[in-house]
């Protein structure tokens, strides 16, 4: 496992190349931000290692408590955590000026684009792969913490958010703070 | 519609949201009930266009601004949707540096397991709304085996998916001329 305080160590990387990060990967991804989230994952930890394993948890779950657009949150924290509050601006803009762009174009064309039945044909492509994106996004965003004795815990957890959501239509929020209230009473995790 | 007035009327939307279209109620209330500024077909419309570009769900609030005030309006929505993010910088001050403490660790560590469980139920009404033939199953059950088994990029999957879904449809609409 790296280091936590990876910008400490290793100086961090530059704004123009937060920019150049979080503008490529944080706007092209069809199917929300969540699936955005697993893109993410791979550029910041798996490719280039400026986050840590840990402050991609901290961003994360903290992103999911901050209202709005989690992704955005998300990348927010990221930019923080890896150059202060330069580094927050610049990935909040970089991750939400070009897929704004989009949107405003796509807003102008919306007549055109609804009788187009080339350009529908080939979205439902898109969506349909964007389910699996989702889904495999749940393991990509669980999997580092099943491992060992905690296992059980994982699943246990993971479970009770889905029924509690799904058959009780619990709202997330309320989900998600519960599930910090249990993290909070349960004795530490021991892998 | 006053360009401050409708950031500040979005803003409440995004403010008091923590999922998606959460905000939804809020901005239907505001632009559509009380203002007039906005019918309930480009509310739709608005979901539809952000579903069907990329980026986050939260972005249909620039397409609301859009349909609002034009230009400006957009820029409105922008700003609302961006605003309710630096938030989270208190809050990864606070909680990174005590990252350390075992305490807060399982805290974080039950959230991200938890938002793993709704991300498996939000897939539920994802797949029914986009799943809904024998080529859009198999593009996704592909999808899912190359992303668990490769390292492939997001960005082929999907534009990969969206070129067999138009052969497949061009393919549909020759066969029907022959």
């Amino acid at each position: 496992m790296l280091d936590p305080t990876d910008r400490a160590t290793r100086g961090g990387p530059s704004l123009v190349q937060i920019a150049d990060v979080f503008s490529r990967y944080a706007n092209f991804t069809l199917g929300g931000g969540s699936a955005t989230v697993a893109v993410m994952h791979r550029e910041l930890l798996d490719k280039r290692q400026w986050l840590s394993p840990d402050n991609f948890t901290l961003c994360f779950a903290l992103a999911r408590l901050t209202p709005g657009t989690n992704l955005l949150a998300f990348c927010t924290g990221a930019g923080w955590l890896l150059r202060g509050m330069s580094g927050a601006v610049i990935a909040l803009l970089a991750g939400s000026i070009p897929c704004t762009l989009m949107v405003v174009v796509a807003t102008a064309l919306f007549s055109h684009w609804q009788d187009n039945r080339w350009a529908q044909a080939a979205i439902h492509g898109a969506i349909a792969a964007a389910v699996a994106i989702t889904v495999k996004t749940c393991w990509t965003i669980a999997h580092p913490h099943f491992k060992g004795r905690a296992r059980f815990r994982v699943a246990l957890i993971a479970s009770a958010a889905f029924l509690l959501y799904v058959w009780l239509a619990v709202p997330p929020i309320e989900i998600l703070l519960l599930a910090g209230v249990v993290g909070a009473l349960l004795p530490p995790a021991r892998a | 519609m006053n360009i401050i007035l409708l950031y500040l009327l979005l803003l409440k939307g995004t403010v008091t949201a923590f999922a998606g279209l959460a905000s939804l109620p809020v901005v239907q209330d505001a632009l559509v009930v009380q203002h007039h500024v906005l019918t309930d077909t480009q509310l739709n419309e608005a979901v539809a266009i952000t579903r069907s570009t990329p980026g986050p769900v939260g972005l249909y609030v620039v397409s609301v601004g859009y349909f609002v005030a034009g230009l400006p309006g957009a820029v409105a929505g922008w700003l609302a949707m961006i605003t309710p993010a630096l938030l989270i910088i208190p809050l990864v001050h606070f909680a990174g540096r005590r990252m350390e403490h075992p305490r807060v660790k399982s805290i974080l560590q039950t959230i991200v397991i938890a938002s793993a469980g709704l991300l498996l139920a939000a897939a539920i009404p994802l797949a029914r709304d986009a799943l809904t033939d024998p080529i859009t199953l198999a593009i996704a059950a592909v999808s899912l085996g190359l992303l668990l088994t490769t390292r492939l990029d997001t960005l082929w999957i999907i534009l990969g998916a969206a070129l067999i879904s138009l052969s497949a449809s061009s393919l549909g609409v020759l066969t029907k001329v022959i």
